[in-house]
C-alpha cells in the first residue's frame, strides 16, 4: 500500500470503498432503529418501509418514559450493575493473580475447573439457583437486590482475560519489586494492577455490557415492578396480543443503549487498546 | 496463553534461589503460598459452587429422571432421557445445527473479523470512527437487536431484500425458509460480534514490529507470503483466544434465536441451546433438558481441552 | 385507537363501572358477613397477591380494574404483579411453587393452567363458587367448561379469544365477493384473482398464515374440526392422523402449493398493509389491525368459513388459585375473581382490552350493545362466541403439544410435505408425550 502524500492510489480508494461498505452494514441497521423510534406505529407497520419519519415524533420518548416507572428501572440497574461489575472486578483480579504468580499444586487442573464455569449453560442455573435464594438461611433473597447479583458475582471469563494479560507484564519489573521484599498484598496493589489498568477497564466494561442487558435472571429472580431493571422493564411496553407500539418500544430501547452508548464513547481508548492488551499478551 | 507451557511453568517471582539449607524455609513459605492461593481464589470458585457447579451436578442427576419440575415425584429413568436423543430425528437435525451455527458464526466473525483489522491497520482517516461503529453492536442486547432484523430480513420489503433487488438478486424469505432461516441467524450473530474480534485483530496488528516486515520483504517475500509468514503466526495467539472464546459464546447464543425464530422453521434453527430451553422451559421435561444440556457441555469441554491440549502447540509465541 | 383514547376510555369506563361496582358492594359485604364474624370488619385487610402477564394497553386495564375492585370493598387488598408473557409467568409459577414463593392468584393461558392443575397446584374453586353464589351457567359454556375438571372447576375465563375471519373488503369486491366466503372453497375459486405478482414475488396473496408453531396450530385447530377431525378425543386418543385429519392437512397444504397463500414474518401487518387479502387472527389482535390498516382501505371480521361443518375453537388465558395458600387468601382472592368474572367486571375488560366478555349478561347488557354498536367487527366475535369449542386435549393439556403440531403444520406448509406422513410422525410423538399426562391424571383418582 502506498503511504502518505497527498494523491490516492488505487489500493487506498478500494480500501476506503471497503470501509465504507463495513460501516454501512454494521451501521444501517443501528440508525435504522435510531430512526424507528421516531415514527408513529402506523408508519413502522408501513410496507415499503420509508427512511425517515414523515412526522419526527419526539413524544415517543415522553411515551415511552411515562409508560412504566423507567426512573426506578434506572436506578436498579445502576445499582445491580455496578455491584456485580464491582464483584467481577474483584473476583477476576484475585483469581487471576493466584493463577498467574502464585503456586499451587496441580495448579492447571483447578485452572480447568474454572474453566468449566463457561461452559455451563445459564438454562441449567436458573431453576437452582432459583431455589438456594428463595431460602438462605431461612430467608428469601428472591426480588433482592443480592438476588439479581449474587449468582452473577464469580467470572471465568475476566480471570482468563486479566491472567494473560498478568503473565504478559514485564517480569523483570516484578522481580526487582519481590527483590525489594515486596509482599503479594504489595506486588498485586501496588505494581500489577496500575500496569493492567487498560485490562481492567475492558474487562470492567465487558461486564457492565452483560451485566446492563441481563434479561432472563432478572425477570425471575424480581417480581415487582420496584426491584425490575431496566432490561425487564422494556417488556413493560410489550403487549400479549401483538398490539405493541414499536415506536416507543425503540424509543424506550434507547433509554438502554444511551448509557452505553455514553460509557463506550468516553472509555473508548481505554476498551480498544486494553481488550487488544488482555488478548495479545499471552 | 493457557496451555500446557504456561500452565507448567508459570514464573517465578520469589526472587532469590534456594539454598539448600534454605529447604525448609521455603517448603513453609510454598505453604503460606498455597494459602494464600486458596484465598484469591475462593470467593470466585465458592460463588461459583454455589451458583455454577451445584445446578451442573444437580443436572447430572436430572438427567437420570422424568421430571415435569413441578410435582414432588422425580422418577428415575436410568440412561432413558440419553437414548431418546440418540434416537431422536429433531435432535440429530438439533447437533447438526448447532455445528453449522458454531462454525458459521466463528469462522464469520474471525475471518471477517480479521479482514476487516488488516483495512483499518492502513494508515485511513476516519478509522477510528469506524471502529466505533463496528464494535457498537457488541453494547446491544441481542433481543433488541433481533427485533429490529426481523424487519430487515423481510424478504420485499426488508432493507436487506431492497438491497439485493439493487443488484438484481431476489431476495430468500429468511426466517420463514427452513434452507435461509439458519444463515440468516449466523448473519445476525456474525452481524453482532464482528466488531469484537476486529478490535482485538486490530490492536494485535498494531503490535506486530515492523522490522519483522522488513526482513520478509528483503527476503523477497511478496504480500501473501508476508501475510503467510509473519502476520499470521504473529496473530495465532490471538486466533487461539477468540476461537475458544467465541467457540463457548455461540455454543450459547440464545437471545438472537429466541427472538427471531425461536426455533423454526421446521426446527431449522432449533440449536442446542434453544433445545435445552425448550426441553426445560416450554415442555418441562426436567430430564431431557438435562441430558441436553450435558451433551452440550460435554462437547464444549472436550473442544476446550483438545484446544489446550493440542492446537496450542501451533501457536506461535514471540 | 391510540394510546391516549384507549387510556382515556379506561377512565371512563373506570367510572362507569366503579358505579356499577358500588351497587353490588352491599351484596359482597353481606356475604363476607354471613361467612364470618363480625370482628373481621374491623381487621387489616387481607392481602392478596395475583400475578399476570399484560402490560402496556393491556397493563392498564388490568391496573385499573385491580384498582376499581380494591376500592369497591374493604376486605380485601389485590396487588398486581407483572410476570411477562404467558410462557414466562408460568416458567416464574413453576419456580415459585417450588421455592413456596408462589402469589395466591395467577394468570395462566391456555396451554398452561392444566400442568398446574396436575401438579395439584390449583384449587378447586367449586365450594368458593358455591359459597358466594355465583351463577356459572351465566358464563359462555365453551370458556368455561374449559377450566372444569370432573365437574370441578380450577381456571376461570378471563381474558378469553377466539379466531376471526379477517378480509380486506376492497379487495374482496374486485373478485366479486361482496361479503366473507361462507366456505373456504368460495375462497379458493376467486384465489388466483385476488393474488396479485410482480414477476415471482407475491405482492398480495389471497390468505396469510402465522409464524410461530403455537399459533398456527390454534388457528389449525379449527380448521382440523371444519373438516370433521380433531387434534385427539378427551381421553388422549390421538386422531390428528385418521382421514378428515388428513384432508384438513391436504387443504392447508393447497394453500401455499397453489400458490394463493403465504407465511410472512408478520401475517397481521401483511393484512393491515393490503399484502394479504385475508388472515384469520385472534380476536385480541382486532384493535391493532384497525389502527394500523387505518383508513387505507375498508376490511371487515367474519366467522371463520366452513369447510363440510362449521369450526371455532377459544384461546387466551384465565385465572386460578393456588392450593398452597391459605383457607382465607384462597377465600379473598375468589371475591377478586368473582369480581373480574361479573358481568361488569367483564363488561369493562372486554371494552378495554378487546377480549371476549366471558358472561351471556354481558353479552346482553345495554352497555355492550351500545359498544357492538360503535364496533361492528367486534359484534362478530361474540356473535360467534356460542359456537366455539374448547380445544382438543392433544394442543392444550400435552406438554409442547402446540409446539409439537405447529412444528408438524410447517412443514406441510412450508416444505409441502406428505399430511398423511407428517401427521403420522406427529401422532406417534404427541402419543408417546401424552403418556406422563395420563399418568398423572390416574393418580389424580
Amino acid at each position: 500500500m502506498r503511504r502518505g502524500g497527498s494523491s490516492l492510489g488505487l489500493g487506498q480508494v478500494v480500501s476506503y470503498a471497503l470501509m465504507a461498505l463495513a460501516v454501512a452494514i454494521i451501521g444501517l441497521p443501528l440508525l435504522w432503529m435510531l430512526l424507528g423510534s421516531l415514527k408513529t406505529n402506523q408508519e413502522i407497520y408501513t410496507l415499503p418501509p420509508q427512511w425517515l419519519p414523515t412526522e419526527w415524533r419526539w413524544e415517543n420518548f415522553g411515551e415511552a418514559w411515562n409508560a412504566a416507572p423507567f426512573g426506578q428501572f434506572y436506578l436498579n440497574s445502576i445499582i445491580t450493575t455496578l455491584a456485580g461489575t464491582g464483584l467481577e472486578l474483584v473476583n477476576a483480579t484475585m483469581t487471576a493473580y493466584a493463577f498467574a504468580f502464585l503456586r499451587f499444586p496441580k495448579k492447571e487442573w483447578v485452572f480447568v475447573l474454572l474453566l468449566a464455569a463457561l461452559m455451563i449453560p445459564n438454562q441449567v442455573t436458573i431453576l437452582p439457583n432459583y431455589l438456594t435464594l428463595s431460602d438462605v438461611f431461612g430467608q428469601s433473597w428472591i426480588n433482592t437486590y443480592q438476588g439479581i447479583v449474587l449468582p452473577g458475582a464469580a467470572t471465568a471469563f475476566g480471570a482468563f482475560l486479566l491472567r494473560q494479560s498478568f503473565l504478559g507484564l514485564p517480569r523483570e519489573v516484578l522481580d526487582a519489586a519481590k527483590v525489594d521484599g515486596c509482599g503479594h498484598l504489595r506486588l498485586l496493589w501496588d505494581m500489577v494492577i496500575p500496569l493492567s489498568r487498560p485490562v481492567l477497564v475492558t474487562f470492567g466494561l465487558i461486564s457492565l455490557v452483560a451485566k446492563w442487558n441481563d434479561y432472563l435472571w432478572p425477570l425471575i429472580v424480581t417480581n415487582t415492578q420496584q426491584m425490575r431493571t431496566l432490561t425487564v422493564g422494556l417488556t413493560y411496553l410489550f403487549d400479549q396480543e401483538g398490539n405493541t407500539d414499536w415506536g416507543v418500544v425503540m424509543a424506550a430501547s434507547m433509554f438502554v443503549i444511551v448509557p452505553l452508548l455514553v460509557i463506550f464513547a468516553w472509555a473508548q481508548r481505554h476498551i480498544i487498546e486494553g481488550i487488544a492488551a488482555g488478548a495479545t499478551k499471552g | 496463553m493457557l496451555g500446557r507451557a504456561s500452565l507448567s511453568a508459570a514464573p517465578e517471582i520469589d526472587g532469590v534461589r534456594s539454598a539448600p539449607q534454605e529447604i525448609t524455609r521455603r517448603r513453609a513459605f510454598w505453604r503460606a503460598e498455597w494459602f494464600l492461593f486458596l484465598l484469591f481464589v475462593a470467593p470466585n470458585l465458592l460463588l461459583f459452587g454455589i451458583f455454577s457447579y451445584w445446578p451442573m451436578i444437580s443436572n447430572l442427576y436430572l438427567s437420570l429422571v422424568r421430571w415435569d419440575m413441578i410435582s414432588p415425584v422425580k422418577t428415575f429413568v436410568g440412561s432413558a432421557n440419553y437414548a431418546y436423543l440418540f434416537n431422536d430425528n429433531e435432535f440429530r437435525m438439533v447437533l447438526r445445527n448447532s455445528a453449522v451455527f458454531t462454525v458459521g458464526a466463528v469462522g464469520g466473525s474471525l475471518l471477517l473479523g480479521l479482514a476487516t483489522a488488516l483495512l483499518l491497520n492502513q494508515k485511513l482517516r476516519w478509522r477510528n470512527g469506524a471502529r466505533a461503529v463496528l464494535f457498537a453492536p457488541t453494547l446491544l442486547s441481542g433481543a433488541a437487536i433481533g427485533i429490529v432484523w426481523v424487519y430487515i430480513f423481510d424478504p420485499r420489503f426488508g432493507l436487506l431484500a431492497r438491497l439485493l433487488g439493487g443488484i438484481g438478486i431476489s431476495s430468500p424469505s429468511w426466517l420463514t425458509d427452513p434452507a435461509w432461516a439458519l444463515p440468516a441467524v449466523i448473519i445476525v450473530y456474525v452481524w453482532k460480534n464482528v466488531g469484537f474480534s476486529t478490535v482485538i485483530y486490530l490492536a494485535g496488528l498494531q503490535a506486530i514490529p515492523q522490522d519483522l516486515y522488513e526482513a520478509a520483504r528483503v527476503d523477497g517475500a511478496g504480500v501473501l507470503w508476508r501475510f503467510r509468514s509473519v502476520t499470521l503466526p504473529m496473530l495465532s495467539p490471538i486466533t487461539f483466544f477468540l476461537v475458544i472464546t467465541a467457540l463457548l459464546n455461540s455454543f450459547q447464543a440464545f437471545d438472537i434465536i429466541k427472538v427471531m425464530t425461536e426455533g423454526g422453521p421446521v426446527d431449522a434453527t432449533n440449536t442446542l441451546i434453544y433445545y435445552v430451553y425448550e426441553q426445560g422451559f416450554v415442555a418441562y421435561n426436567a430430564g431431557r433438558a438435562a441430558a441436553a444440556a450435558l451433551v452440550l457441555f460435554a462437547i464444549m469441554f472436550a473442544i476446550t481441552l483438545f484446544q489446550l491440549r493440542y492446537a496450542e502447540e501451533r501457536v506461535h509465541y514471540a | 385507537m391510540t394510546r391516549t383514547v384507549s387510556r382515556r376510555k379506561v377512565l371512563t369506563g373506570a367510572a362507569g363501572v366503579a358505579a356499577a361496582a358500588t351497587a353490588t358492594v352491599g351484596n359482597v359485604k353481606r356475604s363476607t358477613a354471613f361467612a364470618a364474624p363480625a370482628v373481621i370488619k374491623q381487621a387489616e385487610p387481607i392481602s392478596v397477591l395475583y400475578w399476570g402477564s399484560y402490560s402496556a394497553a393491556l397493563g392498564e386495564a388490568e391496573q385499573a380494574i385491580v384498582q376499581m375492585f380494591n376500592e369497591s370493598q374493604q376486605d380485601v387488598r389485590v396487588e398486581y404483579q407483572f410476570q411477562g408473557t404467558y410462557e414466562e409467568t408460568a416458567q416464574k409459577l413453576t419456580a415459585a411453587l417450588q421455592a413456596r414463593q408462589a402469589p395466591d392468584v395467577s394468570l395462566l393461558s391456555d396451554v398452561w393452567w392444566f400442568r398446574f392443575y396436575l401438579a395439584n397446584a390449583l384449587a378447586p374453586l367449586n365450594d368458593l363458587i358455591a359459597a358466594n353464589e355465583v351463577d356459572t351457567s351465566d358464563y359462555i359454556e365453551s370458556l368455561y367448561n374449559e377450566g372444569v375438571r370432573d365437574g370441578v372447576s380450577y381456571w376461570l375465563p378471563m381474558a378469553r379469544s377466539t379466531p376471526l375471519f379477517y378480509y380486506n373488503v376492497d379487495a374482496f369486491a374486485e373478485v366479486g365477493l361482496e361479503e366473507a366466503p361462507e366456505f373456504w372453497s368460495q375462497l379458493v375459486e376467486v384465489a388466483p384473482e385476488l393474488v396479485q405478482k410482480d414477476g415471482d414475488t407475491i405482492t398480495r396473496a389471497a390468505f396469510s398464515h402465522p409464524t410461530g408453531a403455537s399459533y398456527i396450530a390454534w388457528l389449525f385447530q379449527a380448521v382440523i374440526w371444519q373438516f370433521e377431525g380433531a387434534y385427539s378425543n378427551p381421553d388422549f386418543t390421538i386422531l390428528i392422523n385418521e382421514p378428515d385429519g388428513i384432508e384438513a392437512g391436504e387443504f392447508y397444504r393447497s394453500s401455499t402449493a397453489d400458490g394463493w397463500a403465504t407465511l410472512p414474518a408478520d401475517n397481521e401487518a401483511d393484512f393491515a398493509n393490503g399484502l394479504t387479502a385475508s388472515v384469520m387472527a385472534s380476536t385480541g389482535s382486532l384493535r391493532g389491525i384497525t389502527e394500523n390498516v387505518g383508513d387505507k382501505f375498508e376490511f371487515r371480521t367474519a366467522f371463520l368459513p366452513k369447510a363440510e361443518e362449521f369450526g371455532c375453537c377459544t384461546g387466551g388465558a384465565g385465572l386460578a388459585i393456588m392450593a398452597g395458600s391459605p383457607p382465607e387468601k384462597q377465600e379473598a382472592a375468589f371475591k377478586f375473581i368473582e369480581y373480574v368474572t361479573s358481568t361488569e367486571g367483564t363488561t369493562f375488560w372486554s371494552q378495554n382490552t378487546g377480549y371476549m366478555p366471558v358472561r351471556k349478561s354481558a353479552v346482553e347488557s345495554e352497555e355492550m350493545q351500545a359498544f357492538f354498536e360503535e364496533n361492528p367487527n367486534f359484534r362478530t366475535a361474540v356473535e360467534q362466541l356460542p359456537l366455539t369449542q374448547p380445544q382438543d386435549v392433544a394442543r392444550v393439556f400435552i406438554p409442547n403439544g402446540d409446539q409439537i403440531i405447529g412444528a408438524g403444520l410447517e412443514r406441510i406448509v412450508i416444505n409441502l410435505e406428505d399430511p398423511q406422513v407428517v401427521f403420522d410422525e406427529v401422532a406417534n410423538t404427541l402419543t408417546e408425550e401424552a403418556q406422563p399426562v395420563i399418568e398423572a391424571i390416574a393418580a389424580l383418582g
